[in-house]
């Protein structure tokens, strides 16, 4: 059930990558709409308004969030793509933990960020 | 067209010897050809007449064994199923399946599909085992529940599905639309128990999760199969299991004998005189 657990997460992820990204466009792009609806956002895109943003606990983890969803399902499709290039039981391996590697350290180093922001 | 109602059409074959060519190249017959006429009947017609050494495969010409798959006009199709004129091409090119190796000329080898094909178990898996050695009866089964996988019995391991799959074609361990498609009907089958032999085998890294979904192999089946439909259903089946959302449920009862049959209704009366004249007759 391995492979079944991992498609299922993937699904899940690109459901929730879907969820968080639209939050954030919504919030970044459609400023005025938000205004008409009696939510002031004061110039979303500029500086400030980001670094007030990234003090924030809901925003730090909305963006966190969206980097693990997003990174599990492009990697776990990289993985399936390369997969059909690499058939010996080794190189899956070495694929597999290339690719864990890499997303664990593109992880570590995305959520490094609004953390030290949070904290300051 | 000719004054006998043929008209010559030119082939374009494929030919490869491994035991005498490098590689494959291709020799050129014109036959003459009537309306109705198939590809299968046009190679026969090379066979007896132009070049015995030419190699195919083929046995029913019904469309029902399966055995003369092959590449015409760069799309896989059965060749006595496909009329030469519904091509509507002066030049036929034919070529042997993609995605499986070459023996001669046409003929491919379908081991690897027959191989995928056993590995998923195609067969009714029950617990138990005097009852399937000895049976006393018919097992319980709906038109409803024979509904739910009757289409996917109608394949004929020709492994046109698999010549038309673009994963089949990158990933020769991926197991392809008609093993999966077959893993998939036994599954679905009420009278089969054995979906736990069954699933690890496409719940691997060359199974099910494999599929691009591009759905070639159901555009392709020249019985109207749907593998696509059936590796999707196989997923839904897997996340079920996986996830326990739905209750599980045994094998299909072996039915019990009858309480009551219905009496015949008797022969009306002006009948009587004719069933005794046979009777004596």
């Amino acid at each position: 059930m391995k492979n079944t657990y991992l498609w299922l997460a993937q699904l899940v992820a690109g459901i929730l990558v879907a969820v968080t990204l639209s939050i954030h466009m919504v919030w970044m792009h459609l400023d005025t709409i938000l205004g008409a609806l009696g939510i002031d956002i004061k110039e979303p895109t500029s500086w400030t308004s980001m670094l007030a943003r990234s003090r924030e606990i809901i925003w730090a983890t909305l963006y966190i969030a969206l980097l693990t969803f997003g990174l599990y399902h492009a990697l776990y499709g990289l993985r399936n793509v390369i997969f059909e290039l690499a058939k010996s039981p080794i190189a899956r391996r070495v694929v597999t933990w290339t690719i864990l590697t890499l997303g664990i350290l593109a992880l570590a180093w995305g959520t490094y960020v609004p953390i030290v922001l949070l904290r300051s | 067209m000719k004054s006998n109602g043929s008209k010559d059409t030119t082939f374009k074959v494929q030919r490869y010897n491994p035991e005498k060519d490098t590689s494959p190249y291709f020799d050129i017959f014109v036959v003459p050809t009537t309306r109705g006429m198939t590809v299968l009947d046009a190679l026969l017609y090379i066979k007896e007449n132009l070049d015995n050494t030419l190699a195919f495969r083929t046995s029913c010409r019904m469309a029902i064994c399966g055995s003369c798959g092959m590449l015409i006009n760069h799309y896989p199709h059965l060749a006595c199923h496909t009329q030469i004129e519904e091509l509507r091409t002066k030049t036929v090119t034919i070529q042997p399946l993609p995605n499986l190796p070459v023996i001669k000329d046409l003929v491919v080898d379908l081991a690897p599909l027959f191989e995928k094909h056993k590995s998923v178990k195609p067969y009714i898996i029950r617990s138990d085992t005097a009852e399937m050695d000895n049976p006393s009866a018919e097992f319980a089964q709906s038109p409803e529940e024979l509904e739910n996988f009757l289409q996917f019995t109608y394949c004929i391991k020709c492994g046109i599905c698999i010549s038309a799959c673009p994963t089949s074609a990158t990933d020769e361990l991926f197991l392809g639309p008609q093993a999966l498609a077959q893993c998939y009907r036994y599954c679905a089958d009420t009278r089969d128990h054995g979906e736990q032999e069954r699933l690890p085998r496409v719940d691997s890294e060359n199974g099910v999760w494999h599929c691009h979904l591009a759905g070639a192999c159901s555009d392709a089946c020249p019985k109207g199969v749907d593998p696509a439909l059936a590796i999707q259903l196989l997923k839904r089946r897997l996340v079920v299991r996986a996830t326990k959302i739905a209750k599980e449920k045994g094998p299909a009862p072996v039915v019990s004998p009858p309480t009551y049959i219905k009496p015949k209704l008797p022969f009306p009366e002006f009948t009587a005189g004719r069933n005794a004249a046979t009777t004596e007759g």
